[in-house]
C-alpha cells in the first residue's frame, strides 16, 4: 500500500472486479487467485476463453497455470529484477507509452538508467527465467491496450514487499496502463474488509480516508468533532513494532480485536514471549483463538451474520450488510462493545447504531462523504472515491491525471531474500494458504466440511528433492529453519521448484510460522512470509 | 373449478397468513425477489424464476437431528406449517424427485415431517423465465401435473386454480373464489398450457447427450475441460432442486453437551468421495464433475424420476449460477458437440 501510495498517490486496487471480466491481458504476479479470490480467478478464465492472454509470475504452478500463455518461474524474491527486466526490454525495444510517460509521469530518467542495468542475460542467471519468455512478456504486455496487472501477498510479504509494489508501479505506468478501464495495477486485499479497515485509519500514522496524523489542520477536525484536545500527532507503532516494544518491556497493554497474531506472525516462539512480557492483555474475537487464551481480559464479540454494518472490498466497494442472527450468550457487537470501554475510562461516545457511525465517517472523511446510508441500502454498493450524495462513485482512479498530480517513477534496485539458502538450510521455504481455509483457521476450521477438505497442514515439495531425501506422498518431514521446527506430511508435486517447499499457516498443529523470518520491509513494516531457509528431512 | 380476480390476491393470501405461515415472493429496496414471509407492501408476481428451490424448507442447509444434553440424547424433528406461494413447477418436479428419494429405501423422517407439512402453491408459467429453462425437455414444466395442493394459472385479470389435494380444496372454498364452468376452464388451460410449452425452447442436446453417456462414447476431453476450471464452490449443488446430499457432523456446545448436525454437501468436493486409506475414487475434479452430470443424466434411479425424464429437472439454475460456466446446458452441448 505504501508503495502504490508513494506512486500514485493512492495505496488501492486502481481498476474494479467487473473489469476483469473485459481485459486482454493479465500479467498476473504473487497471486494464486483462483484459490484465494476464486470469483476474482473465474472471470480471469472467462476472460482467456473469449480470448484474452495471461502472463503469469510465479514460482508455482497454480491453478491458472494450465491458463497462462506464458509462464515465468522466477526464484523467490526476485520481482524486482523480472520486473525490471522487462522493463528493459520495453524501454529498449522503444514499445513503451512515450506521450503517457511525458504527459502524465516524472522520474523517467532515474527508472531508465536502474532498468539499463537489468539486461536479459542478467535477469535470466538471477531470477531464472529465460530471456525469449521475457521478451514475449515485454512485448505482449507492453502492446496490449487493455492489460490489467494483478498482484497480492506475493509480491508484497517480503522484505522488499514495497520495492516490489513501486516496480509493479512503474511497469505499468511505462506502459500506459493506468487510468483506463480493464487496466491498472491491482492488489487483491485478502479479506473481505482489509481495505475498509486501512481505510477507517486501522494504521498508525492516519485517521480515516488516509488523513495524516501529523498535519495539524487534520488533528483540530477531528478534535472539533469528537470535542476533545491535543489528539496524538505522533506516529505509532505497527504490529511488527508493537512485538519488539513488548519483548522489551516498552509496551505495557495492547487490545487486539479479531487478530491471531499466535498463528499468524512470523517467528511465532518470539510472539509468544512478547504478548507475556506485556501487563495487560485484551483479546476481543469471536473465538477462543490461541491468542485469546493468553489474554487477560477477552470480549466476546458477533460474527458477520450477527451484526449490521458495511465492508469495503478490495476494489473500494462499501457494502452495507444487515443482521442475519441474534449473537449467542454474551457476544456483543465490535462498535458496541468499543463505546463501552470508552465510557467507563471516561469518554462516551454517543452512537445508537452503525448507521450514526456511518454518518460520522460521510462528515470526516471526504472520500467516503457520498457513501450515506441511505444510499447503500438501495442498491449493491459505492466505490470510493464518492464525494457527494450526488458522485456516482469512481469505478476506477487516477483517469487523466494521478491523485497526487504526475505519477512517480520510483525504480529500484534488486535485494535478494534476508535469508538466502547455504549448506545447512538448503532451501527456502515459502508460505500461504489453501483455498479451504482462511488465515489461522480460527472459524474454517470449525467448519466440519471445509475441516474434511483440507486436514492437516502439508508441505509441498518436488519430486526431484523428494527422490534424493527418500521422501514420500503422505511421509511425515520436519521442516527446520534457525528459530524452530514444525513436523507435516509432504505432498510430492511439482506444483513447486526445486528447491523450495511450500506450506501454508492455517494449522496450529503445525504453525508455519515458528519457522519464518522476523525481517520486515522498512516501510511497510511487513513481515517476509514468503521467503525463509529450512532444511528438510524426512522423519522415520 | 375456481376463478380469482387478480385483484383479490392479496387479500386472499392476508387470510391464509391467519392459519398458515405464508411464504411468497417479495421485491426488496434493491429490486431483488426472494420468498420471504407475506408481506402485502412488499408481494410481487414479477418474480420470474425464483433465485433458488424451496429445497431447504424440505432439508435445511443445516439442521440440527439430534442433541446431547444432561447425558441423554434426543432426537429433534422439526416440522413445518409453512405455505409455499408460487412455486415453479419445475421446482415441484425437484422436490417430488428429491422427495422419492428420502423415501424410496428407508424414510428419512426429518425429511418426511416438513415435506408433509408444506403447502404447495404453484404458479404455472406461461413461457421461459430466463433464457436457461429448459422444462419441456425434461418433462418437468412450464405447469405441474401433480405434487401440489393448489395450481394458478395467470390469465391477466384473472387466476384459473386448480387443486388438487383436500386441503387445497379447502383453501379455496371461500368467498374470493368464484366457480367457473369445468369446460370453459378446461379450454382456457388447455390454450394456456399450448400456448406456454411452444414458448419454451427444447434443448436436443439434453437428449443427445444422454445417449452418448448411455453408449460410453464421451471423451474424457469434456470432462478435462470442465474439471481445469472448476473452482469447487458446490454451488451448482447448492441450487440444485434435486441435489439432497448432506454430511453429518457432531459439535460439542459444553462440556458433556453436544448437537449432531447435518448440512448440505456435495459430490465436487475431494473429501466426499475419499476413502479412509486416502484413495479417492474420485480422484480429479474432472471425475467429479463426470461423476455430477452421470448421476443426473445417466445413473439417476428410474423410481425417483416420475414423469420426467432424467434427475434434472431443466430449471438451469447451475446454468445461471456457475461462474465459471459449467452447468447442465454447457455440459451436454459440449457432449453433443464432442
Amino acid at each position: 500500500m505504501a508503495g502504490l501510495a508513494a506512486a500514485f498517490g493512492s495505496g488501492a486496487m486502481t481498476n474494479s472486479i467487473a473489469e476483469v471480466e473485459e481485459a486482454e491481458l493479465f500479467f498476473i504476479t504473487g497471486t494464486n487467485t483462483t484459490a484465494q479470490h476464486p470469483l476474482i480467478g473465474t472471470r480471469i478464465i472467462n476472460a482467456k476463453e473469449r480470448g484474452a492472454k495471461i502472463i503469469l509470475a510465479d514460482p508455482r504452478k497454480i491453478q491458472l497455470a494450465d491458463y497462462a500463455d506464458i509462464h515465468l518461474r522466477h526464484n523467490i524474491g526476485t520481482d524486482v529484477a523480472l520486473l525490471n527486466g522487462i522493463m528493459n526490454i520495453i524501454i529498449e525495444e522503444d514499445i513503451y507509452d512515450r506521450e503517457y510517460v511525458e504527459e502524465r509521469t516524472e522520474n523517467f530518467d532515474q527508472l531508465k538508467a536502474v532498468v539499463s542495468r537489468y539486461t536479459p542475460r542478467v535477469v535470466e542467471q538471477i531470477t531464472g527465467v529465460r530471456a525469449s519468455d521475457l521478451e514475449e512478456a515485454a512485448r505482449a504486455y507492453a502492446t496490449t491496450k487493455k492489460a490489467m496487472l494483478l498482484y497480492a501477498m506475493g509480491i508484497t510479504q517480503h522484505a522488499t514487499g514495497t520495492d516490489n509494489v513501486k516496480t509493479c508501479a512503474n511497469l505499468a505506468m511505462l506502459t500506459g496502463h493506468v487510468g483506463r478501464p480493464s487496466t491498472g495495477v491491482n492488489p487483491l486485499r485478502g479479506q473481505n474488509n482489509v481495505q475498509g479497515a486501512c481505510d477507517m485509519g486501522g494504521l498508525p500514522n492516519v485517521f480515516s480516508g488516509y488523513q495524516q496524523v501529523a498535519n495539524e489542520e487534520v488533528r483540530k477536525k477531528f478534535e472539533r468533532a469528537w470535542g476533545v484536545e491535543n489528539l496524538d500527532g505522533k506516529v505509532g507503532l505497527t504490529i511488527t513494532k508493537m512485538m519488539a516494544a513488548a519483548q522489551k518491556g516498552d509496551l505495557k497493554a495492547l487490545y487486539i480485536m479479531g487478530e491471531n497474531p499466535m498463528l499468524s506472525d512470523p517467528d511465532s516462539s518470539h510472539i509468544e514471549l512478547a504478548l507475556s512480557n506485556l501487563d495487560f492483555l485484551v483479546v476481543q474475537d469471536i473465538f477462543m483463538s490461541e491468542t485469546a487464551r493468553l489474554a487477560d481480559v477477552v470480549l466476546p464479540a458477533t460474527s458477520f451474520a450477527e451484526k449490521s454494518g458495511t465492508y469495503t472490498n478490495t476494489e473500494r466497494k462499501v457494502q452495507i450488510a444487515h443482521k442475519a442472527i441474534d449473537p449467542p450468550g454474551s457476544a456483543r457487537d465490535d462498535w458496541e462493545i468499543i463505546c463501552e470501554v470508552s465510557e467507563r475510562s471516561g469518554y462516551p461516545m454517543n452512537y445508537n447504531s452503525t448507521r450514526d457511525i456511518l454518518k460520522e465517517i460521510n462528515e470526516l472523511t471526504p472520500s467516503y462523504a457520498g457513501i450515506t446510508y441511505e444510499r447503500l441500502v438501495k442498491g449493491y454498493g459505492l466505490q470510493w472515491p464518492c464525494l457527494t450524495d450526488e458522485h456516482p462513485g469512481t469505478p476506477y482512479l487516477h483517469k487523466d491525471k494521478f491523485t497526487k498530480g504526475l505519477g512517480s517513477f520510483l525504480p529500484c534496485d534488486f535485494k535478494p531474500v534476508s535469508e538466502v539458502p547455504d549448506e545447512e538450510y538448503d532451501f527456502l521455504l515459502t508460505t500461504g494458504r489453501v483455498y479451504y481455509h482462511f488465515h489461522t483457521g480460527t472459524m474454517t476450521r470449525r467448519i466440519s466440511i471445509l475441516d474434511r477438505e483440507a486436514p492437516e497442514p502439508l508441505v509441498e515439495i518436488n519430486p526431484d528433492d523428494a527422490r534424493r531425501l527418500g521422501i514420500q506422498n503422505n511421509d511425515v518431514v520436519e521442516l527446520i529453519s534457525r528459530r524452530g521446527s514444525i513436523k507435516a506430511k509432504a505432498e510430492v508435486t511439482d506444483r513447486v521448484p526445486k528447491r523450495v517447499v511450500f506450506s501454508t499457516f492455517h494449522f496450529h498443529e503445525a504453525p508455519v510460522n515458528l519457522l519464518t523470518n522476523p525481517v520486515f520491509d522498512p516501510i511497510s513494516g511487513i513481515p517476509e512470509y514468503k521467503g525463509c531457509a529450512v532444511r528438510v528431512r524426512r522423519c522415520a | 373449478m375456481k376463478v380469482l380476480a387478480r385483484k383479490d390476491l392479496p387479500d386472499v393470501l392476508k387470510n391464509w397468513s391467519d392459519s398458515y405461515d405464508v411464504f411468497a415472493p417479495s421485491m426488496k429496496e434493491t429490486g431483488d425477489v426472494i420468498f420471504d414471509r407475506f408481506d402485502a407492501d412488499t408481494f410481487t408476481l414479477e418474480y420470474g424464476k425464483p433465485s433458488l428451490p424451496q429445497k431447504s424448507e424440505f432439508l435445511p442447509q443445516s439442521e440440527v437431528i439430534f442433541e446431547l444434553k444432561k447425558g441423554e440424547y434426543r432426537e429433534v424433528m422439526a416440522g413445518s406449517g409453512k405455505m409455499l406461494f408460487g412455486m415453479r413447477a419445475c421446482d415441484v418436479m425437484g422436490m417430488r424427485q428429491a422427495g422419492s428419494f428420502m423415501k424410496r429405501d428407508v424414510t428419512d423422517p426429518y425429511y418426511k415431517s416438513k415435506e408433509e407439512g408444506i403447502l404447495k402453491v404453484v404458479m404455472a408459467c406461461s413461457g421461459p423465465q430466463n433464457e436457461t429453462c429448459f422444462c419441456t425437455t425434461v418433462g418437468s414444466g412450464p405447469f405441474a401435473e401433480a405434487g401440489f395442493d393448489l395450481q394458478f394459472y395467470d390469465l391477466g385479470d384473472e387466476f384459473l386454480v386448480e387443486a388438487e389435494s383436500e386441503r387445497g380444496k379447502q383453501l379455496i372454498a371461500d368467498g374470493f373464489f368464484g366457480e367457473i364452468d369445468a369446460a370453459e376452464a378446461g379450454t382456457k388451460i388447455e390454450e394456456f398450457k399450448v400456448h406456454a410449452s411452444k414458448a419454451i425452447k427444447e434443448v436436443p442436446a439434453l437428449k443427445e447427450a444422454m445417449e452418448r453417456l448411455r453408449d460410453g462414447s464421451v471423451s474424457e476431453k469434456v470432462w478435462d475441460y470442465f474439471g481445469r476450471k472448476c473452482i469447487v464452490c458446490g454451488g451448482c449443488a447448492f441450487v440444485c432442486p434435486t441435489c439432497t446430499c448432506f454430511t453429518v457432523s457432531d459439535f460439542q456446545t459444553q462440556p458433556g453437551e453436544g448437537l449432531r448436525v447435518r448440512s448440505w454437501d456435495a459430490c465436487l468436493f475431494g473429501g466426499f468421495t475419499r476413502e479412509a486409506s486416502g484413495h479417492n475414487p474420485r480422484g480429479t475434479q474432472a471425475l467429479r464433475l463426470k461423476r455430477r452430470h452421470e448421476h443426473k443424466l445417466l445413473y439417476y434411479n428410474e423410481t425417483d424420476v416420475l414423469e420426467g425424464l432424467c434427475g434434472c429437472v431443466g430449471c438451469g439454475r447451475c446454468s445461471d449460477y456457475c461462474p465459471v460456466h459449467i452447468g447442465t446446458l454447457e455440459v451436454v452441448k459440449a457432449i453433443a458437440e464432442d
